[in-house]
């Protein structure tokens, strides 16, 4: 189970953002910005050949004492970044992956709606509360 | 990458912590000798010894000969601080040690000379330990440019020191062992650099003995070396066990390498490395093992990376776009290391460098006393990582830093976190950055800080806001509208407590409007109001105006305007009042020209569709010096009253002067609100927006930066001045009028006219300004037809011309007169079939006898019911007429004023002023009906007039010369009006254009307007004294009619007994009489007529209706009572005789007639058509005895 | 099966509807029905680029335009991909779907641009969306074939 799952548009704004306990989300938004740096780095054309990552999962980004960020980036370079707190142990890699996996879908679910202009920050009451049960294991 | 076992191998932290960690070390400073270059004394100024301090530690290489012939590349560092603490790890790794010292002093007198020299000597004492040799450079008093070469006082280092007080005055003390360098603080120094190379290269020769002595001790005997927490660790181990032995050689190797690098031996060094990292992992002496690598990999990438250089801490200026991070181009360092590596074994690969760091770290990090050294390692890998240009290694190494725990002074932490937001910039990490110069600012004032230093604080909190994707300039972050709103928000918060706490309150006042002016849409309800309450108190301190505020690090924080506090939902240009528009004099334009639509085909680049901003000219005309006005929509956003004060319009291109405007805005409700001002020159004038100042600041609103949509700017001609008319008229206002036609109407004038009657009114004009009237053009413009409108409405033009010029505050007056012209007669059909008979045939009798003076008001009704709806007139009357052929109607009609003068003439502009006038017209009287009938003089005939009193009043009527009669209200009487018939002379024209086919309408008009011209009916009305002329204009005659009214073109004479026939006189005669009877006409044309018949005929008429005919019984005409005339010449005269004998007795009538026969041929005149029958009238009358 | 020509009908009743009674041929404004397909681009290429890995350059996106998504779209791969390695890029369809049914030869040919104009719209939407921003235009020479032409802004 995530802690923390945010939406980041091409240009590096928040989309969305939800995380488990509200009272944490300032909190987690600075590490989720963070996180970007590393995400950009990752995608840097300009980096050795070779290295490049073929997959739209990123892995790990970078692990604080509380917590281990996970980032994935869509081929239309929208990012979705999962925070899971550090102490939970037992979620494996391919958990993370299904989970990114899901919130894809959702994404593309999403700007498949009238109602949202690809862009713009996402206010779907739904979306919010499918992306919940996803990290949140419910589903 | 820590190790998981953390901090098993280290004791408990009884002990001291080692030493101030030192986070800008490279890698490249595990191969310098470690230099302290220290201030000493008070005398000599920080900048002088600033400028020597980067003067020496330019000298940072220095190659240097061996003894056996090979170079030595050896580099220095410079410190301008040197815990002595630190000197406790350098046998953990040699380059922490001090080795030499050079002081920088000045002194102006002996004492101070001691002093500065007793201070070196105390910092000798202090870095005993380590130091190898010291210098200290000491500036002098100016004197005399005696000696121009500083002067060298001491012999050799350490141990002689010879003061040989050459030609000095000052001497350094007898105990002063130290070779002092003498300057004078302003020469050039020429040979500062020697003297320093000459002190590295003394140095150097320590070093390296003492290099060869470690060298040439046995492995085997060495002692252990420790670092400094591990000593008691080993107290009383059994120090010759094997694995101890081993130890003991294999940190001595380690050792040895390290001298090695220093002394510009990296092969060796490396060497070294290899074999102490091979013999420590033996024993698993993991401190040492980390040190072991950590040397290998340092040494490797003095070889690889051989230029790698410590970047000067440049000031990031928030400001500025940043500049780009530090990214070298990985192939120019890949091609040269390379080459190197082949040379010199044991050189780690680029990639390996970082491992061993990696490994290294690991190592120290099971040990909690080496937490320093983590760190250290941490910073130096990283910095190879980035010179390797690679940022996620780096900052993976960066990463690590935070993770050890060291209990640091909060000084420490910050340049911990300083030092990593630098790092973080250098690999274009910059929201990492940008979150460690936060944490870098909240340490400043932390609880914990013994010193809080706002002011720092704010200065790296400015730095941060790059990194947070914020701009200073709200415009430019307008635009970009990218980043993360709600941290962006609590990061400029943070920024204005820093800077209100640092007493930055201009500063503090200018965040908060950017907050609020860039942050709007993002901010809660709550937040806005809160936030708003904060910037009102904030300005308080100091007042918010939009002028760029400059830092003292030369920072520029750009103008913040609450463009959209109040939120200006509409601003519009106010056209002058419709009558004070100026216009162009020339001809106005038609706007005629069909309305083309252009479809713009945009190729949307985007999903959002363009924005259309309207065209920001305006179409009409500002005049200078008078008032212009702007009105404005405002919305307060905010949820209590929002004052704001001193509004003005931002205005470019002519002069304009604005007045001030304060304005207290209840929430949420759309206020109205005017700017208003002077354009003091004529020309373009352009409109940006305006100025506020709300909640304390003072805002430039330009419409550009605006929320909604408005153009760039507005423009606006502005003309030179007019002059001013003020109109009025001496008639009453109207109530109301519809101002359709026109708006520009000033005043109006109202008046109510029977018809027929007239009346004047004068129109005053006043120049109301200073400028005088020289054109002015008056017209009048209505509905109505042209003559029409020329009949009711007339002014003199000369009149108006006379009044120019209207000088200014002048008044002038002109006259209107104004005419109630109406159609008196009923639309009457006397032409039409559908006459009452009486009028027809009864008419030559009953009416014939009681015509003169006489009321027939008993027809009334039957005339009255003739009334039918299509019009009895030639033209020239409107529908207006028609519809309401009785009832009172009003006429609008509208003088308009053209005028200009003064500058505003010269450049062709003019003002239009309407006067409205509203005419009500009250019917007076009407004709209702009317017939002819011949008059007892055949020069004239009667023309008989029905006609009704259409007022309330009575009516006095003058219908003819010196005839009057009274007429109560709404009642009718029957006038005869003895009118000259109309002469031939009018209508000879018809006559003779005949032949080119006139219809016989034209003389109906002849004759109607002959009979327009001679009648006027005169009324009054005594009880409103007013008089006025009913004119008969219009009227219509049948053809009946038309031959009483005109002169006959036959002239007739009848003669009966030889007498002639006098009109209206009565004839008798016996019965049995025989009456001889002699009839002539001539013709009084200029043509022939032809085809005559001449007749008499008697009837009797029972004044029922009834006329017999039948006279056989009655009497006897002898001769022929009829008389064809073939052609009758111009002038001649035919006449026919016959005689009448009556045999019974009675009223006969005597109807003498000239015709053309039935089914005579063509030819006659156009009077005498085929069937037309003359008569001579009236008819004579005999009375039969 | 009916869905797929439900696909043709729908969009030949989009030209239609949009197009209108317009019977000027010359300069006609297709830049709505452009604007569509854009949109639609933009928003299918979130869902068609779901489980495809990250695309190494422009040409490996060009080609995955080639392939799936042509598949995706017009149940068949663009015939022919030719590049000039400088950001043009043309696909040739032999049997262009949308305009298969219209005629084999060159009747019609006049009104073939209202037909094409979608589906430039959709290629340009959707490489928008993977961030090559480009000019999308088409060649009708004879129908039933076409070929789009892809030029890349660079900035």
């Amino acid at each position: 189970m995530a802690v923390c799952a945010a939406i980041v548009g091409k240009e590096n704004s928040p989309k969305f953002f939800c995380c488990v306990n509200p009272d944490e989300e300032l909190n987690f938004q600075y590490k989720v910005l963070s996180s970007l740096d590393i995400i950009e780095e990752k995608l840097n054309p300009t980096n050795k050949p070779g290295t490049e990552i073929k997959e739209l999962y990123l892995g790990m980004l970078y692990s604080l004492e509380t917590c281990k960020i996970y980032g994935y980036v869509t081929n239309t370079k929208i990012k979705f970044i999962i925070v899971v707190d550090s102490s939970n142990l037992q979620l494996r890699d391919n958990e993370i992956r299904s989970m990114f996996s899901k919130i894809h879908s959702e994404y593309a679910d999403m700007v498949s709606n009238p109602f949202y202009t690809p862009g713009e920050p996402i206010t779907s009451k739904l979306f919010a509360s499918s992306i919940k049960n996803i990290i949140t294991g419910t589903v | 990458m820590r190790s998981s076992v953390s901090y098993i191998l280290s004791s408990s932290t009884t002990e001291p912590n080692m030493s101030h960690p030192d986070y800008e070390q490279f890698s490249h400073d595990h191969a310098a000798i470690l230099i302290l270059l220290k201030h000493i004394g008070s005398q000599l100024k920080p900048k002088t010894f600033n400028k020597f301090y980067d003067r020496i530690s330019k000298i940072n290489e220095v190659k240097i000969t061996d003894s056996t012939g090979q170079v030595r590349n050896i580099t220095v560092r410079f410190v301008k601080e040197h815990p002595v603490e630190n000197n406790d790890w350098g046998d953990f790794q040699t380059h922490r040690r001090l080795l030499g010292l050079v002081s920088l002093g000045k002194y102006d007198s002996q004492t101070e000379l001691n002093e500065v020299c007793r201070v070196h000597e105390s910092l000798k004492v202090k870095y005993n330990a380590t130091l190898y040799d010291s210098r200290c450079v000491l500036f002098g008093p100016a004197k005399d440019s005696t000696s121009g070469s500083p002067t060298d006082v001491s012999s050799s280092s350490e141990d002689t020191s010879d003061p040989k007080t050459t030609v000095e005055e000052y001497t350094t003390p007898s105990n002063f062992k130290t070779r002092a360098l003498f300057y004078e603080e302003s020469s050039v120094c020429s040979d500062l650099e020697n003297q320093i190379t000459e002190f590295i290269n003394s140095l150097f020769w320590v070093l390296e003995s003492k290099k060869l002595e470690r060298s040439r001790e046995k492995l085997e005997r060495v002692s252990l070396l420790y670092a400094p927490f591990e000593k008691k660790d080993f107290v009383g181990l059994d120090m010759e066990s094997r694995q101890n032995k081993k130890r003991c050689t294999g940190r001595m190797t380690k050792h040895l390498g390290d001298l090695c690098l220093q002394a510009g031996l990296i092969a060796e060094s490396l060497q070294y490395y290899t074999n102490a990292a091979d013999i420590l992992k033996g024993v698993n002496d993991w401190l040492w093992l980390g040190a072991a690598y950590e040397g290998l990999a340092a040494a490797s990438a003095l070889v690889l990376y051989p230029n790698m250089q410590r970047n000067e801490h440049f000031q990031r200026i928030g400001s500025l776009p940043e500049g780009s991070p530090k990214k070298p181009n990985p192939e120019a360092h890949q091609n040269n290391p390379t080459v190197v590596r082949k040379n010199i074994p044991n050189v780690l690969a680029p990639d390996d460098i970082s491992k061993r760091y990696r490994e290294a770290i690991i190592h120290y990090s099971k040990y909690q006393n080496a937490g320093i050294i983590e760190t250290e390692a941490s910073f130096k890998a990283a910095r190879i990582a980035v010179e390797q240009n690679h940022a996620l290694q780096a900052a993976s190494f960066l990463q690590n830093v935070v993770y050890i725990n060291l209990s640091l002074s909060e000084q420490e932490k910050i340049q911990r976190f300083e030092t990593l937001a630098d790092l973080y910039t250098q690999i274009g990490f910059n929201r990492k950055a940008a979150f460690c110069l936060r944490l870098a600012a909240t340490r400043y004032v932390s609880p914990q800080n013994p010193n809080p230093n706002w002011s720092r604080c704010y200065t790296l909190m400015l730095q941060s806001l790059s990194g947070h994707k914020l701009l200073l300039d709200p415009i430019e972050m307008q635009e970009a509208d990218q980043g993360w709103a709600v941290l962006q928000i609590q990061i400029l918060q943070d920024l204005i407590v820093a800077a209100k706490r640092a007493g930055y309150s201009a500063l503090a006042t200018r965040h908060m409007t950017f907050l609020l002016q860039t942050m709007w849409p993002h901010l809660s309800p709550t937040e806005q109001k809160e936030l708003a309450i904060q910037l009102q108190s904030l300005s308080v301190q100091c007042e918010g105006s939009p002028v760029p505020l400059v830092l003292d690090s030369g920072v520029v924080v750009p103008p913040a305007n609450l463009t959209d506090i109040p939120l200006c939902a509409g601003f519009v240009l106010r056209d002058s009042k419709p009558h004070l528009r100026p216009k162009v004099i020339e001809k106005e334009k038609e706007d005629t020209g069909p309305f083309l639509f252009t479809p713009i085909h945009f190729g949307t680049g985007s999903l959002d569709r363009r924005k259309d901003k309207s065209n920001p000219k305006m179409d009409f005309l500002w005049v200078e010096n008078e008032v212009c006005e702007v009105s404005l929509k405002l919305i307060n956003p905010l949820p209590f009253e929002l004052k704001v004060s001193n509004m003005r319009l931002l205005t470019s291109g002519v002069v304009f002067e604005s007045v001030p405007e304060t304005i207290v805005l209840p929430p949420d409700v759309p206020t109205s609100l005017t700017l208003s001002g002077w354009a003091r020159e004529s020309g373009e004038l352009e409109i940006a927006g305006y100025s506020t100042h709300a909640l304390g600041v003072k805002s430039n609103c330009r419409l550009k930066y605006m929320s909604n949509t408005f153009p760039f700017m507005y423009k606006i001609d502005v003309v030179p001045g007019l002059p001013v008319l003020q109109i009025s008229t001496s008639l009453p206002q109207s109530a109301s009028f519809s101002n359709f036609h026109d708006d520009n109407i000033v005043t109006s004038a109202s008046v109510s006219l029977y018809h027929g009657e007239g009346a004047q009114c004068t129109v005053t004009l006043t120049n109301d300004s200073q400028i005088p009237i020289e054109m002015l053009d008056v017209t009048i413009s209505s509905v109505l037809e042209q003559n029409l409108q020329d009949e009711i409405f007339r002014f003199d033009e000369e009149e108006v011309k006379r009044l120019l010029p209207l000088l200014p505050d002048q008044t002038a007056t002109f006259t209107v007169s104004l005419y109630a012209a109406a159609n008196f007669l009923a639309p009457n059909t006397a032409t039409s079939p559908s006459l009452p008979h009486e009028l027809n045939s009864g008419l030559f009798s009953s009416m014939s006898t009681s015509l003169p003076g006489n009321s027939l008001s008993r027809v009334n009704s039957s005339f009255r019911s003739s009334n039918s709806g299509h019009s009895s007139l030639a033209g020239g009357l409107t529908a207006l007429f028609q519809q309401q052929p009785i009832s009172s109607s009003a006429v609008e009609a509208q003088l308009k004023l053209r005028y200009s003068g003064g500058a505003g003439l010269e450049s062709q502009h003019c003002r239009t002023s309407t006067v409205f006038f509203m005419v009500e017209m009250l019917p007076s009287l009407q004709v209702t009906n009317w017939d002819v009938m011949p008059a007892e003089t055949s020069s004239q005939f009667y023309l008989v007039l029905d006609i009704i009193n259409l007022t309330t009043q009575e009516m006095e009527l003058e219908y003819a010369h010196a005839k009057c009669m009274l007429v109560e209200a709404q009642e009718s009487c029957r006038v005869p009006v003895p009118v000259d018939r109309c002469p031939l002379s009018k209508l000879s024209d018809f006559y003779e254009e005949y032949n080119h086919s006139k219809t016989s309408v034209d003389v109906d008009k002849i004759c109607s307007e002959h009979i327009a011209e001679q009648v006027n009916l005169k009324w009054l009305l005594n009880a409103t004294d007013s008089s006025g002329l009913a004119s008969l204009k219009g009227i219509t005659l049948n053809s009946r009619m038309l031959d009483v009214v005109r002169m006959s073109p036959l002239q007739w004479d009848v003669k009966i007994n030889g007498d002639a026939i006098h009109a209206q006189e009565d004839l008798s005669c016996e019965a049995g009489d025989c009456m001889e009877l002699q009839m002539s006409i001539g013709n009084s044309l200029e043509t022939s007529i032809k085809e005559l018949a001449l007749s008499v005929q008697f009837y009797q008429d029972y004044n029922n209706g009834t006329l017999n005919y039948r006279m056989d019984t009655r009497l006897a005409i002898a001769g022929t009572p009829k008389k064809i005339l073939s052609v009758l010449e111009p002038q001649e005269t035919a006449s026919h005789k016959c005689n009448v004998i009556f045999f019974t007795p009675g009223l006969y009538k005597m109807d003498i007639q000239c015709y053309t026969p039935d089914g005579a041929s063509v030819s006659t005149g156009p009077l005498i058509n085929t069937g037309h029958v003359w008569k001579f009238t009236p008819p004579v009358s005999i009375q039969v005895k | 099966m009916a869905d797929d020509i439900l696909l043709d009908l729908l969009h030949s009743e989009i030209v239609q509807y949009v197009v209108g009674n317009n019977d000027n041929m010359k300069d006609e404004d297709l830049s709505t029905l452009e604007y569509i397909g854009f949109s639609t681009g933009y928003r299918i290429i979130e869902r068609l680029t779901k489980e495809m890995p990250r695309f190494k350059d422009e040409l490996d996106t060009m080609k995955f335009i080639c392939t799936d998504f042509w598949s995706a779209v017009y149940k068949k791969q663009i015939d022919n991909l030719r590049t000039n390695h400088q950001g043009v890029y043309v696909l040739q369809d032999n049997v262009f779907r949308f305009l298969s049914r219209l005629s084999n030869g060159k009747q019609y040919l006049e009104v073939a641009p209202r037909y094409v104009t979608f589906t430039c719209g959709v290629i340009r939407g959707s490489l928008a969306n993977l961030n090559i921003q480009c000019l999308v235009t088409a060649e009708v020479q004879s129908l039933p074939s076409c070929k789009f032409h892809i030029q890349v802004q660079r900035t």
